[in-house]
């Protein structure tokens, strides 16, 4: 919204235009109340900070406020602690991982500026109902998920090293994982937690499979295998919790830092070396980014998982070539040596190669025969609780950065009221918005699974909309979605 | 207005917070209203305390004292806030902020209202009568319209407090009543008698701003009854055909609230809607709370301040929801988990075909004036704010 200064030779036209603030983080802090019962030990509570520069009794007061927020709502609802605070100018998410630990994030509300009038001060309006608790409540559980990934639990690491053992592997992985934080575009998607899987046909898949089974036989190692291919899953031996994180970390962080070497040109140092008489294009994206330098040292990043029941420590080893990324991961309290990695990679390395042009080829195959990859007609979000599987055709590439849709931020914000409206029973229901812009929204969710459509026919009545949805389900999903 | 700082925390439970003035308001929830619904019920106790005290002298009391008990003064009222907090989860009027009228022929509507219009005196700004709580007809004085706009809000806190109160069913009462959002700070002098006693179904209400009018007002009832007499208004009104929602003739249609929008506005009328009567499978207190519960939810979506919507349809194993809002109207209907879309999408057609054919049964359109006010006492806030308690005659 640009208002022009009309009367000539006056001040400048900035300060006329209306401005709009995403949501941004305020603050977020980590606390445990137990580690500072009595008066004058509030500061022992306090874990991790974020923003450090605050004042110290500004900390101890916030804290203060989320511990009595808790103990007040526990009055009225013993078993579920408090999720959310409103006020008019952010918002407070509670949660508590593990006992008595608590993660608080705060995150300023959306607002406008409206310029200084006639003299008037500028005026802020704060947007008070536009966030959506449910987005913002799975970021900061994906925070600590994420946190446990790469650290183990709070409670393992207290038991280990006391009190600064945890406060500095809390200040570590938060100072920089809150910078990859972008709050203004979380969406329906962060609520799923999904995973994108790569379709395949059988063959492919069990050549996959076949791959995985022989070399999990020749490095014994090898505890736990994960066969991705272009940023989707194919095959995964984890459980679904830690797989959903350990998705998260490669497809938003991991793949994005390395490009493709075998997109470079010929006299790049990125080509891949020739080994004996094998060309093959596999790498290591973790541990040693130059295998033929005996001197240079590596290591792998540790992550946890199991950590219900068997709580396993592992390296994760993950190696690329092409288009195809196999993770391997192994226990942690075996020293992996450059034997060893040179082995994995003679071993690794031209298998892959040759079953990442295998899929390739495969998958060109089957886009000629279901016809060229038009616009996709439908813009939907799919979404399967059972097995994670996420589908969005609204989404471009999600990157470390930003997520982009091509549709408009309210209309997501309307998929997210209908998510939330759907998680209230665990029945199969339907949910139809005609939006003031005229674009419908369907929301279908049966047996576990959801699914979010967004037309634009303007014209459309509940009835045509209704068929154009059924035609979409007909084709992509089989009928599962049964309602009229 | 509100304060600006209002906390919520939720998790299944909603606890809200509202400061209006001295006082602070706490909501628990478990409903599934939202936030702002929640407060706007928050708001609704606060006005009914105002209705019984003013918001002048509670601003005052504390003022002077800000470890004042209120519930001194509250004392007795208990029961109608509580009817209050009761009768904002079942009755939708509350929700639209409208009226329902009773569906009554024009012309016996006419008839009444002229009787109303002439049993005045000086002073007199309202006469109202309603059977079992459903408006039968209106009449308010001249200049009050032109000053401002009774709110129905002001004629639900109202209603609520004869209602809550069964001493008001007994003769006469001749009370101090505030109307909140018409003026805060100062008090009416309310004429409460019921026209069919044992009964009790007929109520009148007539409003003055002279506190020692009660004789005058009490003939302006006695002239009210005769003229309902001689033209035996009264078994008009008991023999009334509510509405039914069989009437619109679609099966699965098990309930609907449908109000106009589109009321020219010279009209002053107070905001109405209609709605039939609630039958089964909602017959039962707490069924007719879940289905309130619907319509809350549904409102707060299609009101939402930041993303509103034109329409919702919410199809689930129990029942089905259409929510519509257009320029002329918003409708709330609900069928049985059976229906089809063509279905629904047609009975939104033949709900307003009824309406149309109906509406002159269903709504007052313009309400009747009078004039009672000399020239010279016009302006309302001028009045001798009362610090007392309400009091209770019974003549």
């Amino acid at each position: 919204l640009l208002a022009c200064s009309s009367a000539a030779g006056s001040e400048m036209a900035s300060g006329m235009q209306e401005k709009q603030y995403t949501p941004s983080l305020l603050s977020f802090f980590i606390y445990n109340p137990k580690f500072g019962p009595r008066e004058g030990e509030e500061e022992k509570k306090i874990l991790f900070y974020h923003p450090s520069e605050v004042e110290k009794n500004e900390k101890i007061r916030n804290v203060g406020l989320c511990e009595a927020i808790v103990q007040f709502t526990r009055t009225f609802c013993p078993t579920k602690p408090a999720k959310s605070l409103h006020t008019q100018k952010n918002r407070q998410f509670f949660h508590e991982p593990e006992e008595n630990f608590w993660m608080v994030m705060v995150v300023r509300n959306p607002m406008i500026e409206k310029p200084s009038k006639d003299g008037k001060p500028a005026t802020i309006e704060y947007q008070e109902e536009e966030i959506l608790d449910s987005v913002y409540g799975a970021v900061l559980r994906q925070c600590y998920s994420m946190y446990k990934l790469f650290n183990g639990t709070f409670s393992r690491a207290f038991e280990a090293g006391g009190v600064e053992l945890l406060r500095q592997k809390l200040e570590k992985f938060f100072y920089r994982y809150l910078q990859t934080l972008h709050l203004q575009s979380c969406d329906l998607l962060d609520v799923f937690g999904g995973i994108s899987f790569f379709p395949l046909d059988k063959m492919t898949y069990l050549k996959i499979q076949s791959f995985v089974n022989r070399v999990e036989e020749s490095l014994s190692l090898v505890k736990y295998t994960a066969f991705l291919y272009n940023d989707q899953l194919i095959w995964s031996g984890l459980e679904q919790d830690d797989m959903r994180i350990l998705y998260k970390y490669l497809t938003t962080s991991l793949f994005p830092r390395h490009t493709e070497p075998e997109l470079a040109g010929r006299d790049s140092p990125l080509r891949p070396e020739v080994a004996g008489n094998l060309l093959h294009y596999g790498r290591f994206l973790t541990g040693p980014a130059n295998l033929k330098d005996p001197e240079a040292k590596f290591r792998f990043p540790r992550i946890f998982v199991n950590t219900e029941d068997s709580y396993e420590e592992l390296h994760l080893i993950v190696y690329k070539a092409m288009s195809a990324a196999v993770c391997f991961m192994i226990n942690a309290s075996v020293e992996l040596t450059r034997e060893f990695c040179e082995q994995l990679d003679a071993l690794v390395g031209p298998q892959l190669t040759l079953l990442a042009s295998d899929i390739c080829e495969q998958y060109n195959i089957n886009r000629r025969i279901s016809g060229p990859e038009k616009e996709p007609q439908f813009k939907f979000i799919y979404f399967n609780h059972m097995n994670l599987a996420e589908k969005s055709t609204i989404h471009m590439r999600k990157t470390a950065s930003v997520s982009l849709t091509s549709v408009h931020p309210d209309l997501m914000k309307i998929l997210g009221d209908i998510n939330c409206d759907f998680a209230r029973v665990d029945e199969d229901e339907e949910i139809i918005v005609k939006a003031m812009t005229d674009y419908w929204v369907v929301g279908k969710k049966s047996d576990q699974r959801e699914l979010y459509v967004i037309l634009n026919q303007k014209n459309a009545n509940l009835i045509e909309v209704n068929e154009e949805v059924k035609r979409l389900c007909a084709t992509q999903f089989n009928n599962i979605f049964f309602l009229d | 207005t509100a304060s600006r700082e209002q906390l919520r925390v939720r998790y299944g439970h909603i606890i809200v917070f509202l400061q209006k003035g001295p006082l602070v308001l706490v909501s628990a929830s478990k409903s599934h209203q939202s936030e702002l619904q929640l407060r706007s019920e928050l708001l609704h106790v606060y006005h009914q305390i105002v209705s019984m005290l003013t918001q002048a002298s509670i601003n005052r009391i504390f003022q002077c004292r800000k470890n004042y008990d209120l519930r001194r003064l509250l004392f007795g009222s208990e029961r109608v806030l509580d009817a209050l907090l009761d009768v904002m989860e079942t009755e939708a009027g509350f929700l639209l902020s409208a009226v329902q009228c009773l569906p009554l022929a024009p012309s016996t509507r006419d008839t009444i209202s002229q009787i109303l219009q002439k049993a005045i005196t000086p002073n007199l700004v309202l006469s109202i009568l309603l059977y079992n709580g459903q408006l039968v007809s209106i009449v308010q004085e001249k200049m009050v319209i032109e000053d401002a706009r009774l709110k129905s809000t002001d004629l639900h806190l109202l209603l609520n407090l004869i209602r809550a109160s069964s001493a008001f069913q007994t003769g006469e009462i001749w009370t101090p009543i505030c109307l909140p959002c018409f003026n805060p700070d100062c008090y009416f002098y309310t004429y409460v008698a019921y026209l069919d006693p044992p009964d009790c179904t007929i109520c009148l209400v007539l409003l003055s701003t002279d506190k020692d009018a009660f004789y005058a007002v009490a003939e302006c009832k006695r002239k009210i009854e005769e003229g309902v007499r001689t033209h035996n208004a009264l078994q008009c009104i008991s023999k009334v055909q509510l509405c039914q929602v069989c009437h619109v003739g679609v099966a699965e249609l098990r309930h609907f609230l449908f109000k106009p929008l589109d009321v020219p506005d010279h009209h002053s009328q107070l905001p109405q809607f209609t709605s039939p009567e609630v039958e089964a499978p909602y017959s039962t207190e707490e069924k007719r709370i879940y289905l309130m519960d619907l319509y809350w939810h549904l409102h707060s979506r299609i009101h939402s301040t930041l993303r509103p919507i034109k329409l919702l349809y919410h199809a689930t194993q129990r029942e089905t929801l259409l929510a519509l809002v257009t320029g002329k109207f918003e409708m709330y209907a609900c069928f049985s988990p059976l229906v089809t879309k063509s279905t629904a999408i047609g009975a939104v057609t033949k709900l307003l075909r009824w309406i149309k054919k109906e509406e002159d049964c269903l709504f007052i359109r313009s309400p009747p004036k009078y004039s009672t006010t000399p020239p010279e006492a016009r302006g309302f806030s001028n009045s001798r704010v009362q610090t007392n308690k309400t009091l209770f005659g019974t003549i």
